[in-house]
């Protein structure tokens, strides 16, 4: 069964007590909102969430899309789901107020974004790649395509798409080939074919807005010469009611693995209209403006699974019977012992709860950074707060996704061979979970960005407020005198240290072979993670030792429980550091030792 | 043994002349300088005293120090002629006219002394035309040397001598010239031009005029006639730019009258509408308005523009895309890129490389002749020759031959042999007879360029190697990038020891890359920094305070050599050996607090105990806590040896060589001197101002600050300081330590590395390349 209760205390948790000193400071532009209407926000969410979107998951997920005759339908519901979620005002939580957004921190909507993925991945796409559409819009397109576009799609009438993959090219988008005309009118005519388009096109709004990648004629080749065009599937009127169709039309849906409820189309562009975003051949800054926003978001994805994922193993291994535990029986008045009594279970259990925690609290800290990168006053504030979300964004995208499907998998463990089958719907986490490893740039692809792009930058200024941070939490609690505190802190420094070491040694390596970097990639990103983790976890620690010290009242279960998760991963997951760092050691030799004939 | 030159007097007080006197001030040895009398006003020496004053203002600055600047006596040529009779050397350097030169030496032939040297510094006139009518002793005495612009700075010195010149005599001026003067004298032969302006005229035009036939963008023509070529990356237009966009018609002019019919370069003349409207417009390059680049300041912005060679129009600077896989690295890649890239650099290495060719025996005796005039004269970082052996020995003349240009008959008989070659240890060069021959050095010179190629070091780490330079002397040698200091070189320094203990007389630190060190590598400390490996930088800081304290007190003198940047910690290097040689343009300083830092590898204690022996010190703490304090506080750096012998870098007894070619040979003898009955130096004991002395510099400071002239950070790097050469918690009658000052030193380093402020300031330097004022 798919269980699902927003996890509020922990959320409020990482909202208001966890980084009151994020260094990012606080931000004038959000102290209208009361910490008390934040929480309100969260509330509303999950009901949402609960009563809305779950009821749609599992059955949307068996029905899936439809296509017929060049016509998107979303499953049963949707529509619905969807009139009611725009209704609500949650299409625009973060969007601008200029534009008719209602201007809430990124800190907040990325919980409730959590809140919306675990309970229905796939209905989050619409809303999803629409903010993403409209951050590319407001930062790169002309006024008038501002003024013509983002109301509409910020209330979440229309929605949007990106294009960029066509069936060639993935990954390596400089082998792109759709074609732009420049016309006298100022629009380009967009010929090509688009695969793998998310939201696509769907029975959800009234019109959908195509931010396409394509090439101008005679541009230069490669990445350099990729121009971002806004393409609707209607032409506006004047008074903004939707006009003539543009030639835009869809070739069919594709049937994958999960994710069944989100339209993945292929979308032909014949002689489309569009408008240039931002300049020419520079489509990939303005793409990688959405991107950037849009890969935390992905991650977020993971994270949602991992929640409901958890939650559902924790409910199903509290009531299955099976067996006694191994101290002795623990409930003599039934037939045998409910399955959580197991050391086993209680691994798996505690390592999606470990997971989720942990990625929920880095992925604020991520949140607030920013929050303060679009925001603050200090241009100092800003730089550092641009350089955490950089190094940021690939170890949210990648850790967050691995752990969710990791965490999914758990889950389906847990269930046994009831986990397996369809009726619970946990196997659907799994299905669901595993493209968000996938898309936005695969976990490779992001751990080259951390090692190839990120890391080098202006001589490892990206890792400053990141190593700064976990150095001087170190610092601060390495004379504490409690066993606990202690024993984190140690775990802590011992994986830090091996990060620092790594990543003396990839820059050193890296610079003289490129590959030597890309050998160390995946592991030396994870290995990035598990220290944000254990940051989160240690500080948090701390901040539930100095609570429960001076009376935590009805806490008190809540920051116990703190300290004794934070416990399981210090003991259980942190160690994993270790073996990154030896992997990481061995460079690319015995990656690339066998012949490729020898494959 | 020949009679030193002692007075010189130098006619002409132009930028030539002047500057050539400023020199011969510079390596000690009084100068008359001498011009006519002004038409107008009633100080009959004022056009040579102006010179005088005007270089006292000029940056980069023609005198090494002042006390150079008081060895120039001026005066005219009307009252002082006679003078001359009291120089060993006359350097005539007046306006290119042959009637004038020739009534100038009629005038002089009268005055001076039979075997006194007269040279022109002409740099077109043939030697011939010059002694046109002098008698016999004048012409013996006669001849012609060629400086280059400036001269202080430019190492060349071309010297042409006539068939009646007396050979003693020039090789007594060769002799000043190169020991005292400090240049790597090239002899030419009597050509228009000689060596390095023909060469480099015909280039500049080659290039010129092919980018304008191939539509090259001036920042193509940069991209690829620089660096690819071993060019500065002024590259041509660039370079046409710094030297004036007006100098080319004249260079044309003088070239085109006296050079013989038939020579290439009458090929690259041709009208250049483009130049002469430039040059009507005030666009003469650097000096001017701007040149072939200018700086666009109508927006209230300053955009960098450049002239398009088509239009003839302004337009905002276009960075050419990178050139193609190995192209900037490998020449013969480079010629062989298809399109314009490909074109442009082959019809430039294609003429000049072959027309270099055909000068060997015109113009010059040999290819290293070329090679050197054009790398010391044009700062190009490869001679012709050497690119032609980069370019693949018979590769030149095969697509020459292909092309069906003619072929210079050096590259015939050359074939595939490379005109460099390395045989047992020596390099040779190619003669025009087809044999190879040692490269020789002039007498006494040492390089250890020469020794590596005949040796292999005695020890070796990732960023230095030591190495046997002859005499029972051991030599250390930065390799790193930019010879910085970092944890390698502390290893080599830990090894060099012992070694050197049991096997040689004495160490010397010396390098030959263009600067001795800019100090630590400060990219590797930012990346530590980034990623808070503290630990790391406080071993750094600490090892490399005990290595520099073990080469003090190392049982065998140690001496340190630098020549051009020797910052920060390639400073305190130098502080902590027995003595310095310097090469005279060292640029040494502790620039530490310019990025926020302070000096941490010694270099306090060591300026503290300078100043504290120096003879003009007034007695007590304070005096030379203050002078420490202002030159290191400031990041002061030396423009010159004898500029950092003001400063207290260098001691009294500490050497200063003038050619940087005999630096080697004068370290190690500076170094030999002090073997025999050697003992290490004993550890200094300071007497500190503690806490009264902080109080009156912070005082000082804070003044500074409000005045606008310190930021609050400097306030904060300045107490940091402060704290160190005050000895800390010390009381004035404490003495402190070394190790106690050393273990300050290290305090408030790591304080300061800490500091977000700091951070912000390495960065920028790194990035920036200048200095960021927070």
């Amino acid at each position: 069964m798919q269980v699902y209760d927003a996890p509020l205390r922990d959320m409020r948790f990482v909202l208001h007590e966890l980084f009151a000193d994020d260094g990012f400071g606080g931000l004038k532009k959000f102290e209208e909102f009361t910490p008390d209407l934040l929480d309100a926000v969260l509330e509303e969410a999950n009901k949402v969430a609960k009563d809305v979107l779950l009821p749609i998951n599992a059955p949307g997920d068996i029905e899936g899309c439809t296509y017929e005759n060049g016509v998107v339908r979303t499953p049963k519901g949707f529509k619905a789901a969807y009139d009611t979620f725009r209704e609500g005002g949650w299409a625009s939580l973060a969007s601008d107020p200029e534009w008719g957004g209602q201007g809430l921190p990124e800190s907040v909507n990325k919980l409730v974004e959590e809140m919306i993925c675990a309970t229905n991945v796939s209905f989050s796409l619409y809303p999803g790649l629409t903010h993403g559409a409209t951050t590319a819009i407001e930062g790169h397109a002309s006024d008038e395509l501002k003024h013509a576009y983002l109301p509409k799609m910020v209330s979440g009438e229309w929605s949007g798409t990106m294009c960029l993959t066509e069936s060639h090219c993935g990954t390596d988008l400089g082998l792109l080939r759709t074609k732009a005309d420049p016309q006298p009118d100022g629009s380009f005519k967009i010929t090509g074919s688009k695969i793998f388009i998310s939201a696509g096109d769907h029975d959800l709004t009234d019109n959908v807005i195509h931010l396409v990648l394509a090439r101008i004629a005679d541009a230069p080749a490669g990445v350099k010469g990729i121009s971002l065009f806004l393409v609707p599937k209607f032409m506006p009127n004047d008074d903004g009611s939707v006009g003539a169709r543009n030639g835009v039309s869809v070739a069919g849906i594709e049937h994958k693995m999960g994710l069944k409820a989100s339209a993945t189309c292929q979308i032909n562009f014949d002689d489309a209209t569009g408008w240039l975003v931002g300049q020419p051949h520079k489509g990939m800054a303005a793409m990688f403006t959405m991107m950037n926003t849009e890969r935390v978001s992905v991650g977020v994805q993971g994270l949602g699974i991992n929640e409901i994922a958890y939650q559902s193993a924790v409910a199903y291994a509290k009531e299955r019977l099976q067996g006694r535990s191994l101290s002795g029986a623990k409930r003599p008045d039934l037939a045998a012992d409910p399955i959580i009594v197991h050391p086993d279970v209680r691994r798996m259990l505690m390592t999606m709860r470990v997971y989720a925690e942990g990625c929920r609290a880095l992925g604020q800290w991520c949140a607030r950074a920013l929050d303060a990168e679009k925001h603050s006053d200090d241009p100092e504030v800003k730089q550092r707060a641009t350089d955490f979300v950089a190094l940021m964004t690939p170890v949210v995208k990648a850790l967050f996704t691995d752990l969710g499907f990791d965490a999914a998998n758990l889950a389906v463990q847990t269930y046994g061979g009831h986990g397996y089958i369809r009726e619970h719907g946990v196997e659907q986490f799994a299905r669901d979970a595993r493209i968000a490893m996938i898309y936005e740039g695969t976990n490779g692809v992001q751990a080259l960005d951390l090692v190839g792009r990120k890391l080098p930058a202006n001589m490892g200024r990206n890792l400053r407020p990141f190593f700064h941070a976990v150095s001087n939490l170190c610092e601060e609690m390495a004379p504490k005198q409690d066993k606990a505190l202690k024993a984190y802190t140690g775990g802590l420094q011992q994986a830090f240290g091996a990060l620092q070491l790594s990543t003396a040694t990839i820059a050193q390596k890296g610079m003289k072979d490129p590959e030597e970097a890309g050998a160390a990639a995946t592991d030396y990103l994870r290995l990035m993670g598990l220290v944000g983790m254990g940051y989160c976890f240690l500080k948090a620690s701390k901040i539930a030792y100095a609570k429960l010290a001076e009376g935590a009242g009805d806490d008190e279960g809540f920051y116990k429980a703190k300290i004794a998760t934070a416990g399981f991963f210090f003991d259980r997951i942190l160690p994993q550091a270790t073996a990154m760092f030896l992997a990481i050691k061995s460079g690319k030799r015995s990656l690339m030792a066998l012949d490729e004939a020898a494959f | 043994m020949m009679e030193p030159i002692k007075k010189v007097c130098v006619i002409g007080s132009g930028t030539m002349g002047a500057g050539i006197a400023a020199q011969v001030a510079n390596a000690g040895i009084p100068v008359l300088l001498l011009d006519i009398v002004p038409k107008e006003g009633t100080d009959r020496d004022a056009i040579a005293k102006g010179a005088v004053a005007k270089m006292l203002k000029t940056d980069p600055a023609p005198f090494m120090s002042k006390r150079a600047a008081k060895l120039v006596e001026t005066g005219n040529i009307d009252d002082h002629l006679g003078r001359v009779a009291e120089c060993d050397w006359v350097v005539e350097a007046i306006v290119e006219r042959l009637d004038i030169k020739q009534s100038l030496y009629e005038k002089l032939e009268a005055v001076k002394k039979p075997g006194t040297a007269v040279s022109s510094n002409t740099s077109t006139i043939p030697l011939a035309n010059l002694v046109e009518g002098r008698s016999d002793q004048f012409k013996r005495d006669f001849l012609i040397t060629h400086f280059f612009n400036p001269p202080r700075y430019m190492r060349l010195l071309e010297i042409v001598t006539g068939p009646d010149t007396d050979a003693d005599l020039a090789r007594r001026v060769e002799d000043f010239a190169d020991r005292a003067l400090g240049k790597r004298v090239v002899r030419a032969k009597d050509t228009p031009g000689f060596i390095a302006n023909r060469i480099g005229t015909y280039w500049l035009a080659v290039a010129v005029n092919a980018a304008m036939d191939q539509g090259v963008t001036i920042e193509q023509a940069d991209q690829i006639g620089g660096s690819p070529m071993g060019v500065p990356k002024t590259g041509i237009f660039g370079l046409i730019d710094l030297v004036g966009v007006d100098l080319m018609p004249l260079l044309s002019a003088s070239l085109s009258s006296t050079l013989p019919k038939g020579d290439p370069y009458f090929e690259t003349v041709r009208e250049m509408p483009l130049v002469d409207k430039m040059i009507a417009e005030g666009y003469t390059g650097r000096k001017g308005k701007g040149g072939f680049y200018r700086l666009d300041k109508s927006g209230g912005k300053r955009v960098k523009q450049s002239l398009d060679l088509t239009t003839g129009e302004y337009r905002a600077e276009q960075k050419p895309d990178k050139l193609p896989g190995k192209a900037d690295k490998d020449l013969a890649a480079l010629v062989t890129v298809p399109g314009k890239v490909g074109d442009y650099a082959w019809t430039i290495l294609g003429h000049v490389l072959s027309y270099s060719a055909k000068l060997v025996g015109e113009a010059a005796d040999d290819v290293v002749a070329i090679d050197d005039a054009m790398k010391l004269g044009y700062n190009w970082k490869f001679g012709p020759f050497e690119l032609i052996d980069k370019l693949g020995p018979g590769k030149l003349a095969e697509r020459l031959a292909a092309e069906g240009r003619p072929v210079p008959a050096l590259l015939k008989s050359a074939g595939t042999n490379p005109f460099y070659r390395v045989e047992n240890g020596k390099r040779q060069y190619l003669t025009a007879e087809g044999v190879y021959r040692d490269v020789e050095r002039a007498e006494g010179v040492v390089l250890l360029e020469d020794i590596k190629r005949a040796s292999q070091p005695l020890l070796k780490t990732g960023s230095a190697a030591l190495w046997d330079v002859g005499d029972g002397v051991a030599a250390i040698e930065f390799t790193g990038k930019m010879n910085a200091l970092d944890e390698e070189v502390i290893k080599l320094i830990n090894q060099a020891i012992p070694l050197v203990k049991a096997n040689f007389k004495a160490l010397i630190v010396y390098n030959e890359g263009s600067n001795f060190s800019a100090g630590a590598n400060l990219g590797l400390a930012m990346f530590a920094v980034n990623i808070a490996a503290w630990s790391e930088i406080e071993k750094l800081i600490a090892g490399g305070q005990a290595a520099f304290k073990a080469l003090k007190y190392a049982p065998f003198p140690v001496v340190s050599a630098p020549a051009g940047l020797a910052l920060g910690g390639g400073c305190e290097i130098c502080l902590n050996s027995d003595a310095i040689q310097a090469h005279a343009e060292t640029y040494i300083g502790l620039v530490e607090c310019g990025v926020g830092l302070i000096p941490g590898w010694g270099g306090n204690g060591e300026m503290l105990d300078r100043a504290a022996k120096a003879k003009m010190m007034p007695n007590g703490p304070m005096p030379a806590l203050s002078k420490v304090f202002q030159t290191i506080s400031t990041a002061t750096v030396a423009k010159s040896a004898a500029e950092a012998q003001e400063l207290m870098f260098l001691r009294e007894t500490d050497g200063i060589t003038m050619n940087r070619d005999r630096l080697l040979a004068d370290a190690k003898a500076k170094a030999l001197s002090l073997v025999d009955g050697y003992t290490p130096p004993e550890p200094p004991t300071f007497r500190l101002a503690g806490e009264s002395g902080r109080v009156g510099i912070n005082g000082a400071v804070r003044d500074f600050q409000k005045k606008g002239m310190a930021t609050s950070y400097d306030a904060v790097v300045s107490d940091r300081l402060a704290e160190v050469l005050t000895g800390g918690e010390a009381d004035i009658i404490d003495t402190v330590t070394e190790d106690q000052l050393l273990r300050l030193e290290r305090k408030a380093f790591l304080a300061s590395v800490k500091d977000p402020r700091t951070q912000a300031r390495v960065e920028a330097m790194l990035t920036t390349g200048k200095p960021l004022r927070n």
